[in-house]
């Protein structure tokens, strides 16, 4: 009944909120320090659940921050450092507008500088909270290091970045992990797996810049600054577990080869050592002067029944991880001067390959094209002139793609001048009843370890392969259904033949019990009975299920009958040019 | 007499020879800025070329040799120098051996130069030497200048006080007292500490580098450094550890990845239906958008005809021409209906009238009371008919239930509405079937990192959608012609 009437937005939300502007006088900055304090800082704008009980009965658009994360950055030190650099800039423009130029040396000398380090600490406790962040970091470093150096952004931003994309990729290499790569008309995506963690990357295209209007370059900046120092970090410590120097040095042995006498013609005496680092064709030096890589083996433990067998299952997919990570090893590959230079060499040696270029075309070439051992030559041009015979010449979608299957795929697709397949993503990842490209199905057929067919008898094997492959799809679309009344039916036939068996008796014979036949079956009867089983409500959802995986099947059935048609349709092209030829 | 010259200017260049003269030290401070003159002109030559510090040199010189028959850098001590035992003049000098330099003291009699870096000693000989020289006789008139007062002058104070001597000469004891004890004053200290620095050869302060410095170091942030054993409140107001962030800032605002690879349409050598699909889907947001601008023209578009000629005529020219006899018929139906209102001057009930009119109130609620009751009884059948309403309300709930937190689920993922603007999503960067290359050395890449960049972080809710800036003129500009180019054209 009685009581103080309660006034309107002093309690609830609309204390919980608070505006871009009044937040910014609250810490006294002006909007673009405000805009990149809560950048490095990690703190979002956030959008309240009812607008008009925070805008106090408006219903103006507004930025609204959260009141606790504004108290929290008052006690940010870098706030400070703000204000003083605001301070700075005044009495520098001060300074030159007097023409005092002692002045203006000493203040440029006491320009205050502020520190990162600390935020980086705190927004990311642990180094793996870090490296589960840093897709970003690197895709950001590796755009502004291709930035040309126009004003857009300070010089030294970009050598900053292009130093540690340098170092990411060497470590990439030396590391082993890179998983895909995926050329697409944005740029590459590269994937790769580090100390456990996905990591994704993409790499814009050499010269591929005009720069965009609509782009605010200064927030860009902004999370350029702190990416860069947060990349820096993580380079550091993951140079630190692989016992690599940091910042990377050559190998020893390597830097010797490496010392062509026009390397001065290159780059300057000071420049020279980075480029070499950044043409990515040297090993880097280690801590402790490992004996040739040691492989780690797994620890062996007794166990025993089914852990047994999963380890065994694990040990063999660890080995062939390991035979995945070099299977370019032993190749040693020729760049023409037309191939994208740093990605292949990127790719090639992340997998154990070598590589060397043309003297000209870049520092750090380690052998000529005129080496007799090079086995691949990587050339994305109609025709060469000068061929060799003991070595392949192939078009740069090759490599890619071996990596992408992580095998190394038939060469004859990919000759000089041949049409290419196309490239597929790696990143797709097809469910059960999905349509799968033919191209990826003869993949699949590929790794599994099935032999490559020879060229002459392709058309028509494949023909027969894509008829056989459409059956199967549509036997797909019953077999689901029919396969658990078969299995049934088997199994009955069996026993029921095992019945009217002749009562001789013979001598008793090890029955060849297929293991996993009757696990199959087992399992297929579990199902049945389990549908039996079901209620009335699951069943009509299962029944659901059902409808949409074979209506899956069904359009894929579709796409690929339609391929099909578009594959004759093209072959039948193709026959009446050569026949008019 | 050149060679003479040459000689002395040799024997003044070198590092022994003293010279009488205090200003001849080279470094006089009076260095006035230069005057600009041409100097291809005689005249000139003579009149701005600075010839003084010559002129005083040479004339220094020739002092020396008229005084002593010499320069005096090239003479024996012994010559200069006698031992002044001091015991002719007892009253003034003091009993101690002294070096006394006579030749000076004569020379600074005769022509009173200033007083010299060498002595203060010499000055207090001066009065006894001026007496044994030839002229120690006062002159007459500088006797009659002498105050002969037989009363002394009194004497001031305030010449022999030094202001705040008592503090100062506090501080020099205690500064004594403190240098005995071993303990330096502050600038001393600082001096020592810089001396040490440098001759260690470290850098006295480590000067900050810039964050965007290409050559900066890092090194391991995240190894575990020595915990702290200080209280923790302490620091805290100390400010020597910050405060904790709070967990929920650690949260990220959108659940989309940071990296979005566009999918396997939009390969470089795409698979033919995958990149139909791409196609389609690129077609579908085009249209959407074309049916939203029509939509919108639709909406603007005027509804009416517009007013041509003959129309305006038509309206102008209404009712003047007759169009034979229709005339239209007044519904008359309707005047009849008018609505009468209340007329009430309700009369009073009477008193029969609100007994029954209770009795009947009362019959009402007995009546629904009882139906109630048979109603209650009545649901003890309709039991089941309940319960599958209650179930399908329940469920109904449940549904609803699941589709919030889908709907919510659904809202995580999407940009949400940060300020003015409205996150608008990029166009999809596409590739037309004849626009792909077959290979990679004829690929022209599509859209721009940088932006699809900037986008990512907008529709991550990282930074709010922006704008540039637009261009806004303060004031009009006005163009004019110059008048030389007026003449022209």
């Amino acid at each position: 009944m009685g009581g103080l009437q309660k006034k309107k937005y002093e309690s609830g939300s609309a204390t919980n909120y608070i505006t871009r502007n009044k937040a910014r006088k609250k810490l006294s900055l002006s909007l673009a320090d405000f805009r990149r304090l809560c950048i490095l800082k990690g703190i979002y704008p956030h959008e309240p659940k009812h607008k008009k009980k925070v805008n106090k009965g408006s219903t103006a658009p507004r930025t609204f921050y959260l009141l606790k994360d504004i108290r929290f950055l008052l006690h940010e030190p870098i706030v400070g450092k703000f204000r003083e650099y605001k301070i700075f800039v005044r009495k520098l423009r001060k300074a030159y507008g007097k023409a005092e130029w002692g002045g203006v040396e000493r203040l440029k000398e006491n320009k205050p500088v502020y520190k990162l380090d600390h935020i980086i600490k705190e927004r990311y406790p642990t180094f793996i909270d870090a490296l589960r962040d840093v897709d970003d970091s690197l895709s950001m470093c590796f755009l502004f290091s291709t930035f040309a150096r126009t004003g857009k952004c300070h010089v030294q931003t970009i050598q900053l970045c292009r130093r540690l994309s340098v170092e990411w990729m060497n470590y990439i290499i030396s590391s082993r992990s890179l998983r895909k790569v995926f050329l697409s008309i944005k740029g590459i995506y590269y994937q790769a797996e580090v100390l456990g963690q996905t990591i994704t990357w993409i790499i814009p295209y050499q010269f591929a810049h005009d720069h965009p209007t609509d782009v605010d370059y200064r927030v860009m900046a902004t999370f350029t600054e702190f990416y860069t120092t947060l990349l820096g970090f993580v380079n550091f410590r993951l140079y630190q577990t692989l016992n690599l120097v940091y910042p990377p040095k050559l190998d020893g042995q390597g830097e010797i080869s490496l010392k062509p006498e026009f390397e001065e013609d290159y780059a300057l005496e000071s420049e020279s050592y980075t480029e070499k680092l950044s043409a990515l064709s040297a090993s880097l030096a280690r801590m402790v002067p490992s004996a040739e890589e040691e492989e780690t083996e797994l620890d062996h433990f007794p166990i025993e029944g089914e852990d047994l067998e999963k380890m065994e299952v694990r040990e063999k997919m660890e080995q062939e991880q390991i035979k995945q990570k070099k299977f370019f090893e032993g190749l040693k590959f020729f760049l023409n001067r037309e191939v994208p230079r740093e990605s292949l060499a990127f790719v090639i040696r992340c997998f154990g390959g070598e590589v060397s270029w043309d003297k000209s075309l870049c520092i750090g070439s380690t052998y000529d094209a005129t080496d007799e051992t090079i086995t691949h030559h990587i050339v994305d041009r109609p025709s060469i002139d000068k061929q060799y015979i003991n070595r392949y010449y192939i078009q740069p979608q090759w490599v890619y793609d071996s990596v992408n299957a992580k095998i190394l795929l038939p060469v004859e697709e990919y000759f000089l001048g041949v049409t290419l397949p196309p490239h597929l993503s790696p990143f797709v990842e097809e469910t059960e009843g999905d349509y799968v490209p033919p191209e990826k199905l003869k993949l699949m057929a590929l790794q599994r370890g099935e032999k490559p067919q020879t060229e002459e008898d392709e058309e028509e094997e494949e023909e027969e392969e894509e008829e056989e492959d459409d059956e199967e799809d549509d036997q797909s679309e019953e077999e689901d259904e029919a396969e658990d009344e078969a299995n049934l039916a088997e199994m009955e036939e069996k026993r029921s033949r095992g019945k009217s068996l002749s009562v001789k008796v013979t001598p008793g014979k090890a029955k060849a019990e297929n293991r996993k036949r009757a696990a199959e079956e087992e399992k297929a009867e579990e199902k049945r009975l389990a549908i039996m089983m079901m209620k009335k409500r699951e069943k009509y959802l299962y029944d659901k299920i059902m409808f949409g995986k074979k209506r899956n099947v069904r359009e894929a059935n579709k796409l690929a009958a339609k391929r099909k048609a578009h594959d004759d349709a093209s072959k039948e092209d193709k026959k009446k040019k050569k026949k008019k030829c | 007499m050149a060679a003479a010259r040459k000689h002395k200017r040799m024997a003044a260049s070198q590092p022994g020879f003293l010279s009488f003269n205090s200003g001849l030290d080279g470094n006089s401070s009076d260095i006035k800025r230069r005057k600009r003159v041409n100097k291809n002109k005689k005249k000139n030559w003579n009149k701005y070329s600075d010839i003084q510090d010559v002129e005083e040199f040479l004339d220094d010189v020739r002092l020396q040799e008229k005084a002593a028959g010499g320069l005096i850098a090239e003479k024996p001590d012994a010559s200069l120098f006698f031992v002044d035992t001091g015991e002719k003049n007892k009253e003034t000098q003091p009993r101690k051996i002294k070096k006394v330099l006579s030749l000076y003291s004569l020379l600074c009699h005769c022509f009173f130069f200033p007083a010299q870096s060498i002595t203060v000693l010499f000055f207090s000989l001066l009065e006894t030497t001026v007496k044994k020289g030839k002229r120690s006789k006062p002159l007459r008139i500088d006797l009659i200048l002498q105050p002969d007062s037989r009363i002394p002058a009194p004497k001031n104070v305030l010449a022999f006080q030094q202001p705040n001597a008592k503090k100062q000469r506090r501080m020099a004891e205690k500064a004594a007292r403190l240098a005995a004890m071993g303990v330096l004053p502050r600038r001393e200290k600082l001096l020592q500490l810089r001396r040490a620095a440098a001759a260690s050869g470290l850098p006295v302060k480590e000067t900050p580098v810039a964050n965007n410095n290409p050559a900066r170091a890092f090194y391991d942030l995240w190894s575990a450094g020595t915990p702290e054993t200080a209280d923790p409140y302490y620091l805290e107001q100390t400010k020597k550890k910050l405060v904790k962030r709070p967990d929920r800032l650690n949260e990220k605002p959108s659940v989309l990845p940071a990296i979005e690879v566009v999918g396997p349409g939009g390969s470089y050598n795409p698979d033919f239906f995958s990149h139909q699909d791409l196609l389609r889907e690129a077609h579908e947001v085009e249209v959407k958008k074309l049916k939203a601008e029509e939509r919108l023209a639709r909406q603007l578009a005027v509804k009416e005809d517009i007013a041509t000629e003959e129309s305006s005529f038509k309206e102008q020219v209404e009712g003047l021409i007759e169009e034979g006899d229709v005339e239209p018929e007044e519904p008359e139906g309707g005047s009849e209906d008018t609505v009468i209102g209340p007329t009430a001057t309700q009369e009073k009930k009477t008193e029969k009238q609100r007994r029954k009119e209770k009795a009947q109130r009362i019959k009402e609620l007995r009546r629904k009371a009882e139906r109630q009751m048979i109603d209650k009884q009545q649901q003890l059948f309709q039991l089941r008919s309940i319960r599958a309403n209650l179930k399908t309300q329940e469920q109904r709930t449940k549904q609803r239930q699941a589709q919030r937190k889908a709907n919510q689920e659904a809202q995580k993922s999407m940009p949400r509405r940060l300020g003015r603007l409205k996150f608008q999503a990029p166009d999809l960067d596409v590739q037309l079937s004849h626009e792909l290359a077959g290979s990679l050395r004829g690929l022209k890449p599509e859209g721009s990192i940088l932006k699809d960049r900037f986008m990512s972080l907008q529709k991550r809710n990282l930074i709010e959608p922006r704008e540039r800036a637009k261009f806004k003129r303060k004031y009009k500009v006005k163009y004019t012609e110059k008048r030389a180019f007026r003449e022209i054209v």
